[in-house]
């Protein structure tokens, strides 16, 4: 109770003790209730793939999957890199990863990049692939499974698109499909 | 070339730094104001409660996250004029997410290393301005070549990362929904609110699914806003106030942005950030020795996440403390008393406003309503960001 | 090595194309809403005058940058003198202009502030520093609320 008593004494003025912003709703910029200017500029950027993920991109039009390894720390490194950041150091040699691995984790997701909702809901998931050093993976799809299969520890394999129609891009990789019993 | 090992980290410190006042805007989804003028708002404020002019100030720190959202490239000189930096050393930090609490840690450097006696930190977003939608901004910040082709929405590595940290602790939804009733119910008494309501649990398990496990109500709002804080050398904290908040410690540590190469069911990045902070305060048991604090809960299940990270819940048992009601505001240890990003909002930057500045309201006992019932010597602040790679911590007292 | 493997043959090198597919709506605030209302609706030029130190503003703001201090509005005539100019001789994206264009920074009359904009009925031989301008507005109908509702500044 003393305390109590104490708090009362101590507490002061309720801070912030006010707060400014007038808020506006979208209609009062769609209506001109607000003065506003739009600008829809053309920005276009060319992203190189240097070293490693050329090679990789390359590999996938082949329908392989490259990692590198670093002989210091004996990891095997995916997607692959031309140095480790943990012992940064060049890396000492490149090698072929399996086309299969284990889901780590998993989402559903109803909306696209602009936050629109989906069609059909599509599940994402980080896939950590075979051969690769422990928890080593990437974010993929899933395909030819419902939601409610779906699990922490699936095995899956990857579904390539036909050779004629890969480009050297991550989506050469259709989807992921389970792998049960493979 | 052979140099001596320097073991963990050194705290030679010019002065100690107190904060003596803040400021906050109201956060909306939608504001008309412009970011200079949401700035001024809240400088002006926080100077204010300082007791200080403008002119008083030696330099100012700007923390705003991807020009991409107010759409004005160079923002932290765009907005100079209405944070006060015209004709002062003024520099802008941003670590994404984490910038709330890395603006406020790089008004310290400035005052603790001697080189400003009065800082001001202020930080803006105003999200509104871009579209489609503030989320499609950040379509920009995946890989451009092995994530951006399968068209993923922001939201999905939040969810990869609760869906994870909920498999491995093995939670439920429903412990997770709890923060999210707590957050919002507190934010019925923060003046700045945009969500505050009071919902239950299946309120949230029956909301919109967004990417799943997250639905709706998970999530924090993309938000208009603005807010300051002054931080000032010990000989002018004496001159302004009987009452300063020390900061005592600040830490900060990026994992590897490499995001799918690691477990994600623990953010090792606050507990490394922790670490630094801890030891700079002289913590040796978060849980014993802080008494309120406010991790950043964008999403539910990040509070409890952050609080595992913080070393305030051991492993996989955060949950438990706020299902039990000890992170309530009158617990033993309430965590997000302002109402956090999930009740007031989530201007990105300018969440410093519902974490800096509302730990040190509680610990100047200025909370008001939001005043929480124990006796506060205590608290952190702390925010994250980037690629769910940085952790950004600073540790509040009312005692040096 | 990795250095022995290194890619030679730039056909082998990737490349991935990436277009920004944002846009941006910007408000104009509290001091640029009245500003544009006013031009808009009145076709009149505020300014905002520090209440502390006197300066005035233009385009007018709600907060004076060198001692916080508020403002208040001031309606002003909109015209002005040429502080500097240039002659553009090419568009945004470098291809030539048929006809050049001048763009001024003009110092409003009892204002501290300036405006850039285009100037017309004027030949560029004929600008000079120091000269003196007024606005030219869009017809009230066609006008948006917009910095380009003036379409330029001639002579006066
Ligand atoms: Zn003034």
């Amino acid at each position: 109770m003393k305390m109590d008593m104490d708090m009362d004494v101590n507490i002061k003025k309720n801070y912030p003790s006010y707060v400014r912003g007038r808020e506006i709703k979208a209609e009062d910029i769609e209506e001109g209730r607000v003065s506003y200017n739009l600008h829809k500029p053309n920005i276009i950027y060319s992203f190189t793939a240097g070293q490693a993920i050329s090679k990789f991109l390359n590999g996938l039009k082949e329908g392989k999957l490259l990692a590198t390894e670093c002989y210091s720390c004996n990891r095997t490194l995916f997607p692959p890199r031309i140095f480790c950041e943990v012992c940064f150091r060049p890396i000492d040699k490149w090698c072929e990863v399996k086309d299969s691995g284990v889901v780590e984790t998993f989402s559903i997701s109803y909306i696209d990049p602009d936050a629109k909702p989906l069609e059909k809901p599509i599940i994402v998931a980080v896939i950590s692939i075979d051969g690769a050093s422990p928890k080593m993976g990437i974010m993929h799809i899933l395909g030819e499974v419902e939601p409610e299969d779906v699990y922490i520890g699936m095995r899956v394999r990857a579904v390539w698109k036909p050779e004629s129609e890969r480009e050297g891009s991550i989506t050469d990789i259709m989807y992921w499909k389970p792998a049960e019993g493979d | 070339m052979n140099v001596e090992r320097i073991k963990g980290l050194k705290f030679h410190k010019k002065q100690d730094v107190a904060i003596v006042g803040a400021g906050i805007t109201t956060f909306k989804r939608r504001l008309n104001e412009t970011g200079k003028e949401l700035s001024y708002y809240a400088a002006k404020q926080a100077l204010d409660e300082a007791g200080l002019s403008i002119k008083d100030v030696d330099m100012v720190v700007m923390g705003s996250a991807p020009d991409a959202f107010d759409g004005v490239h160079m923002k932290g000189e765009y907005l100079l004029d209405g944070s006060g930096g015209s004709d002062k050393p003024y520099m802008r930090v941003f670590v994404g997410g984490g910038t709330g609490v890395f603006a406020p840690i790089a008004g310290y450097w400035h005052v603790a290393s001697g080189l400003a006696d009065v800082c001001l930190v202020v930080c803006e977003e105003k999200m509104s301005s871009c579209y489609p939608h503030p989320q499609s901004a950040f379509k920009y910040i995946w890989d451009p070549i092995l994530e951006r082709p399968l068209k993923p929405n922001l939201i999905w590595i939040f969810a990869l990362e609760m869906r994870r940290y909920m498999y491995v602790n093995n939670i439920k939804h429903e412990d997770i929904a709890l923060v999210s009733v707590k957050n919002k119910a507190n934010a019925l008494d923060h003046p700045s609110a945009q969500l505050a309501a009071r919902i239950t649990v299946e309120d949230v398990l029956n909301s919109e699914p967004m990417a799943l496990p997250v639905r709706r109500l998970d999530v924090s709002p993309p938000s208009d806003g603005a807010s300051a804080i002054m931080m000032v050398a010990s000989h002018i904290a004496r001159q302004l106030t009987d009452e300063p908040v020390w900061v005592n410690g600040v830490g900060w540590a990026l994992d590897t942005t490499w995001w799918t190469n690691r477990d994600l069911y623990f953010p090792r990045y606050v507990a490394e950030a922790a670490r630094m902070a801890y030891k700079m305060a002289h913590i040796t048991n978060p849980r014993k020795e802080v008494d309120v604090a406010e991790p950043y809960d964008p999403f539910d299940y990040k509070e409890l996440h952050h609080m595992e990270g913080l070393g305030l819940a051991k492993k996989g048992e955060a949950h438990i403390l706020t299902r039990e009601g000890i992170t309530a505001r009158d617990g033993d240890l309430p965590i997000c008393p302002s109402g956090g990003l999930l009740g007031v909002g989530n201007p990105i930057a300018a969440t410093m406003g519902v974490k800096v500045a509302e730990i040190y309201w509680q610990l100047a006992y200025r909370a008001g309503k939001r005043q929480v019932a124990k006796e506060v010597t205590t608290g952190i602040a702390q925010a994250w960001g980037d690629l769910m790679q940085i952790g950004t911590v600073m540790v509040l007292s009312n005692k040096r | 090595m990795t250095f022995n493997e290194k890619i030679v043959n730039v056909r082998e090198l990737k490349h991935v194309e990436g277009k920004i597919e944002l846009y941006w709506i910007y408000t104009s605030g509290e001091a640029g809403d009245k500003f544009f209302k006013a031009l808009k609706d009145e076709g009149k030029f505020l300014a905002s005058k520090c209440s502390y130190c006197g300066k005035t503003y233009f385009p007018p703001r709600i907060y004076c940058e060198y001692d916080f201090s508020e403002t208040e509005f001031i309606e002003i005539s909109g015209e002005g003198r040429v502080r500097a100019f240039a002659v553009a001789t090419l568009d945004s994206y470098e291809k030539p202009l048929e006809n050049p264009e001048i763009y001024a920074i003009i110092d409003l009359d009892d204002t501290d502030g300036c405006i850039v904009h285009l100037l017309g009925e004027v030949e560029i031989k004929e600008v000079f520093i120091g000269m003196r301008v007024k606005p030219v507005l869009k017809p009230k109908e066609d006008r948006e609320g917009r910095i380009t509702d003036i379409l330029y500044f001639k002579p006066s």
